[in-house]
């Protein structure tokens, strides 16, 4: 025989969720098998008449009383993990649970050990610290960390501090305060937003960070958790988002660059030491007109971007193809962080601004690779510094951009103005240039002495 | 929004009714789930300061407990009573009075019959007084208010039914019914009223739990009035509460 649940009485929102009867399905004390749908009022709880399956209930009782029943509450976050949000919440949930004396510490189903031990074999760090939220506090926990610790001990210091952090939050505030469900300017439930959302903000940017392994990356990391504090490094790039909303218009054309290239006939000889160093003797010169090319526009905060610089630009290359590019550090790809500016013939109605960080330089210089007509010129407008998603330089990710700039002959200028005269050289950017692009100009460096 | 508060905004029932009565309507049936104060509100909503008359049917209540029965008052004597329907018919000084009918679907064949006839229209009912044998007819001021539990007004004979045009379904507790229990155990004691069948949870059992847990505590108040239920409603009660 069935227990009896009467979540019906569970009221006191004061976000305007109308209360109303529940469908109940009958679930497990299994992980995954106990939920709450405030949309559709599902609740699947076990039924049985044991303690835990009394405390999954009240888990369950706890969303249905104060996690957030919209969905544009979860869709206002953009810029935050959802996955980071689910664990946010599970944590203010046990916590809330654990204060109204039900005894969380049955909340375990015995596949806690193993499944710390495949996350750190798989180097899943953030699933990783995802997990550990959900289980904070829970009789999960200890098991959970003891997996992860068998196979990557080197996470543990870095998890201690997410942890500590999270637990500082919580232990700052009644649980009235944890549960309430008034809403905020930003219509989320302050509870939600108070706890939740703070968390999950820190776990997003942990998540994407490089566990913290030296005394100096811990340091970082524990600063980065503070109110405030930077957000840690993560040692990748972000994922390109395109802006989609500009608009392109087609331009006049113009002439194109006049540009001159060695040629074996012509009717003057413009190189003649050519005879003597070219096995081809091509020392003549042939006058071709260059309309495309590729310029690639750092417009991050020490760059910036003239629109009339643009202009000029594509007057004497009308086929160019002309992309900016700036990321929001810690962004999870809510805001464009590249834009086409000028298209084979079409410009953009608008030129965005910067978004403060570099944070794309790679994957940027590789979609621009990518598209790259026969041996057409790249041109990069770039001041020399090269960033990770969360806007910190880092030497990986230098060494594989001036990787690319060497493999792929790609020209490198300080200056829009520069780019012009760029597409009509002919040749790559001369080592005397190299101590102008700040990393990447010493890092190029490096790698020709080696 | 509170519950309490979107309640306000929605209990259409409790208008519906002060309309109809406010109206002259006086022939209404009140159906829906138990533990609503559709009784209470019959009894007590636009009824003077002459008292109700209340008739509670069962399958085992006669004609005689409608109109009146002969009364033994001594040797070979009898005296006949008026039932309440005759006395809600008179009323206050022949003006008619309310006549309150509980649990109208579960009346037998022959009370039904009588029923019918006390309810009639006020051109067509007359009931002949056995001691008097003068014809008696509803005062001008009558009304009469059925209930009933059903869910289903198909349940209801189609010749009652037809007595009463208006049928107001009330499927939740008047506000002022909740006015009486402590502040934390309104909003619960009122969706819990409105709860699915088997997880309802009456009113009666709120008021009685809020009475006995200023004596002797939650948990033995709880179980002493929800039994086997107890746990169960002391977790909502305190997720709900959360404090």
């Amino acid at each position: 025989m069935n227990v009896s649940f009467h979540p019906e009485l569970v009221t006191g929102r004061e976000d305007g969720f109308r209360s109303g009867p529940w469908t109940v399905t009958a679930g497990s004390t299994r992980r995954g098998d106990a939920s709450c749908n405030l949309t559709e009022r599902v609740l699947h709880v076990p039924l049985g008449h044991d303690e835990t399956s009394r405390v999954v209930r009240a888990h369950e009782l706890m969303h249905a009383r104060v996690s957030p029943h919209l969905r544009e509450h979860y869709g206002a976050l953009e810029d935050m993990s959802p996955r980071a949000l689910e664990c946010a919440e599970e944590f203010r949930i046990n916590t809330l649970v654990a204060r109204l004396g039900f005894d969380v510490a049955l909340l375990r189903d015995g596949s806690e050990k193993s499944g710390g031990r495949r996350l750190a074999e798989s180097g899943e760090w953030s699933e990783a610290l995802c997990f550990m939220l959900a289980v904070l506090g829970t009789g999960s926990e200890k098991e959970y960390l003891a997996g992860v610790r068998q196979l990557q001990p080197t996470w543990m210091a870095g998890m201690r501090a997410v942890r500590k952090r999270a637990l500082g939050v919580v232990d700052a505030l009644g649980s009235t305060s944890l549960g309430a469900t008034r809403l905020n300017e930003d219509h989320l439930p302050s509870g939600y937003a108070n706890v939740t959302v703070v968390l999950a903000r820190l776990l997003s940017q942990s998540m994407v960070a490089r566990p913290p392994v030296t005394p100096d990356a811990l340091r970082a990391f524990r600063r980065s958790l503070e109110p405030g504090g930077r957000r840690p490094a993560t040692g990748r790039f972000a994922d390109l988002a395109f802006d989609e909303s500009l608009e392109m218009a087609p331009r006049a054309r113009a002439r194109g660059l006049r540009r001159a290239r060695p040629a074996t006939s012509g009717s003057t000889m413009r190189y003649p030491s050519r005879l003597f160093t070219d096995d081809h003797k091509r020392a003549f010169a042939q006058r071709t007109s260059v309309h495309g090319g590729i310029v690639i526009i750092d417009q991050s905060g020490s760059m910036d971007l003239d629109g009339s610089a643009l202009h000029a630009l594509l007057r004497r290359a009308p086929d160019a193809l002309v992309l900016g590019y700036s990321h929001r550090p810690g962004d999870s790809g809510a805001t464009p962080n590249v834009w086409i500016l000028a298209n084979r013939g079409a410009v953009a109605r608008t030129c965005p601004s910067g978004n403060v960080g570099n944070g794309v330089d790679g994957p940027v210089l590789r979609w621009a690779i990518a598209r790259r007509r026969g041996d057409e010129p790249i041109i990069w407008v770039t001041d020399g510094q090269i960033t990770d998603s969360h806007d910190h330089p880092d030497d990986k990710l230098t060494q594989e951009c001036a990787t690319l700039v060497r493999q792929h002959r790609i020209r490198l200028v300080r200056e829009m103005p520069d780019a012009a005269r760029a597409l009509s050289w002919g040749r790559t950017t001369s080592r005397a240039q190299w101590s102008q692009f700040g990393r990447i100009g010493r890092k190029l460096q490096e790698m020709k002495v080696s | 929004m509170s519950l309490l508060e979107s309640f306000e905004d929605v209990e259409s029932c409790w208008r519906d009714l002060s309309d109809v009565l406010a109206a002259g309507i006086s022939r209404v049936l009140l159906y829906g789930p138990s533990g609503t104060g559709k009784t209470y509100a019959a009894l007590h909503h636009g009824v003077g300061i002459h008292p109700a008359e209340r008739l509670v049917c069962t399958e085992d209540l006669t004609s005689g407990e409608i109109t009146g029965t002969w009364m033994p008052v001594g040797e070979n004597r009898w005296e006949w009573r008026e039932g309440p329907a005759i006395r809600a018919w008179h009323g206050s000084g022949g003006l008619g009075g309310r006549l309150v009918v509980d649990e109208v679907d579960r009346a037998s064949g022959d009370a039904l019959s009588t029923l019918l006839a006390m309810t009639d229209s006020p051109e067509s009912a007359r009931w002949r007084n056995p001691e008097t044998s003068q014809w008696v007819r509803p005062g001008p001021h009558f009304s009469v208010i059925m209930t009933s539990n059903i869910d289903d007004l198909d349940d209801i004979p189609s010749s009652l039914r037809d007595r009463f045009p208006v049928a107001i379904r009330v499927d939740r507790p008047h506000a002022s019914a909740l006015a009486g229990l402590s502040a934390d155990l309104r909003a619960p004691a009122l969706a819990g009223s409105l709860g699915p069948v088997g997880r309802r949870v009456s009113l009666r059992s709120f008021y009685a739990f809020d009475e006995l847990r200023a004596k002797c505590g939650a948990q033995r108040a709880a179980q002493l009035v929800f039994c086997e239920n107890a746990l169960s409603v002391l977790d909502a009660l305190a997720i709900a509460a959360l404090a």
